[in-house]
């Protein structure tokens, strides 16, 4: 579950203007919120902070049952990270590996041993219909592809938590509806879920509580209260 | 096409990302450098303890026209050197005296005079006194064997043995500064080398961190790669130096405590003489070189990358 309370995080000097203010919402532990606002809103940096990737400069933040502080130990953070499926806009692959190997680095960061590393990417990549692709190194995929394999690398590991920015904005329509369908499957088995996307056509397919940002505050939670 | 699942695990692609061939290159040249400080550093060291030791023992006495008679009224048949020697048996109570025998005297020359036959030259009777330890020479020694055999000369080894172990020493500082000076541009080669691979890198690394890749498996595999190198380049530069430190010890072999026999036997190497002839001390510090290149290596990277990684939260 995810919980913050007045949350806010400044880039840089503390007297800054903050990116995101006073943040307050919660998610249950297998929820499931779009995180909707402008561009420029503050969605991707709401998500970094929820990936760790910036720690919050006021406030309160729980991920996953830890509450995170900006003197939360690295390694602790580490292993929290390991927790966290992350899909960015740009996908962030890495360009001279595999698909598979692409896929499986969660799990070798995790030292799963390999002939499960192996079983467990190619059901996966099967299952974002890449199975034919495994070996075609990350930077001659199409952006459809390189998306679908971010997303099985974001999951593969069965986070407590998805967050994912925009995932379906390079992906055919099909391709989007079977996504969406995954990511309220993996709500459903418990695993708490936060897309930000612009594409409304798909908020309405999933009717499911939204997060609305604008100019860095929340304007609407969804209705939950923490 | 690749396999689905190479041998590349996490995209670092270090061997590409480090400058490889430079600091492998770099290292064997400080390793080569540090090898030859070593074996100077262990020569000074034993010229240090020899001088301080049983060299300050010794006392070398030349006897000029040593077979000629002494004229003494009573006993005409008294050489210069037996009255010399004979006036030595007052030395302290185990005392070592000895004359040089002529094969041990043209071995002695041989350096200076090479391997001629130097009996017609007028050589002087050499001999060589070991004193015991705590015992010294009386200073009134010289003066009585010069009133009795005139033109007798001794040499005390203890009066410039101090000098020489002083120079001995100050040989061994320069060597050990020498030493600390490769160690620091060893470690700020790796440490140009390790931020290079990561400002190549700085992207991979940061989508590693997002994926829970904690620092100690960053920082160890760039640490593992430098040292891998450092070794590699410290054995090649240590091999590279036994070269000219063979031809040093071929060099040096006359002034050896141990000498070889003949300068010939070095070449080709005679492995059995040359291992005689390398102190034990300098061997395993030649033999430990590239582990201590890989270990700074090691080091360096890791305190590099995780300083770096602390820019991630």
């Amino acid at each position: 579950m995810i919980h913050l309370d007045n949350v806010s995080w400044r880039r840089g000097k503390k007297d800054s203007a903050p990116v995101l203010a006073h943040l307050s919402f919660m998610v249950p532990q297998g929820g499931f919120r779009w995180l909707l606002g402008p561009s420029g809103a503050g969605k991707s940096s709401l998500l970094s902070l929820l990936h760790l990737e910036n720690l919050p400069t006021d406030g309160q933040m729980t991920i996953l049952g830890k509450t995170v502080t900006q003197e939360e130990k690295r390694a602790a953070l580490v292993r929290l990270r390991q927790r966290i499926g992350m899909v960015h806009q740009d996908y962030q692959l890495m360009p001279d590996l595999s698909v598979a190997d692409n896929v499986a680095l969660p799990l070798r960061l995790q030292n799963r041993p390999e002939d499960e590393i192996q079983d467990e990417v190619h059901a996966i990549l099967k299952w974002v219909g890449l199975g034919s692709r495994t070996d075609v190194p990350a930077n001659r995929l199409s952006g459809g592809e390189q998306q679908r394999t971010a997303i099985a690398r974001a999951i593969i590991h069965r986070p407590g938590l998805i967050l994912a920015d925009e995932p379906t904005n390079a992906l055919e329509e099909s391709q989007s509806c079977r996504l969406l369908d995954m990511f309220a499957e993996l709500s459903a088995m418990g695993t708490t879920v936060v897309v930000a996307t612009h594409n409304e056509s798909l908020v309405r397919r999933l009717e499911r509580p939204f997060l609305f940002l604008e100019h860095g505050r929340l304007v609407d939670d969804g209705g939950e209260q923490p | 096409m690749t396999r689905p699942f190479s041998g590349r695990k996490d995209g670092l692609s270090l061997s590409e990302a480090l400058p490889d061939r430079s600091l492998f290159m770099l290292v064997a040249m400080m390793g080569f450098l540090a090898a030859l400080a070593l074996a100077g550093a262990s020569g000074a060291r034993a010229l240090s303890a020899r001088w301080s030791g049983g060299a300050a023992q010794l006392l070398t006495i030349q006897v000029p026209e040593a077979d000629t008679p002494l004229p003494t009224p009573n006993d005409t048949s008294t050489t210069r050197v037996q009255a010399v020697l004979a006036d030595l048996a007052s030395l302290p109570d185990g005392a070592q005296v000895h004359r040089l025998t002529p094969p041990e005297l043209a071995r002695l020359l041989e350096p200076w005079l090479g391997e001629t036959d130097n009996t017609a030259l007028p050589l002087p009777a050499i001999i060589r006194v070991r004193l015991p330890p705590d015992t010294s020479v009386p200073d009134t020694l010289e003066q009585a064997l010069n009133a009795h055999v005139p033109g007798t000369i001794v040499e005390h080894n203890a009066r410039w043995g101090e000098r020489l172990r002083a120079l001995a020493n100050s040989l061994l500082a320069c060597a050990g500064l020498a030493l600390l000076s490769v160690g620091g541009i060893a470690t700020m080669i790796t440490g140009l080398a390790t931020r290079t691979g990561l400002a190549t890198r700085k992207d991979i690394i940061k989508t590693l961190h997002g994926l829970g890749a904690s620092d100690s498996y960053i920082a160890g595999r760039f640490a593992w790669r430098t040292a891998t190198l450092g070794f590699g380049g410290g054995l090649s530069g240590t091999l590279a130096a036994c070269l000219p430190l063979l031809l040093l010890l071929q060099m040096a072999a006359p002034f050896a405590s141990t000498p070889l026999a003949t300068t010939e036997r070095l070449l080709p190497v005679d492995w059995q003489a040359l291992a005689n002839t390398i102190p034990s001390d300098m061997a395993l510090a030649l033999a430990l070189l590239p582990f201590v290149a890989a270990f700074i290596c090691w080091f360096t990277t890791q305190v590099m990358v995780r300083l770096w990684l602390l820019r991630l939260p």
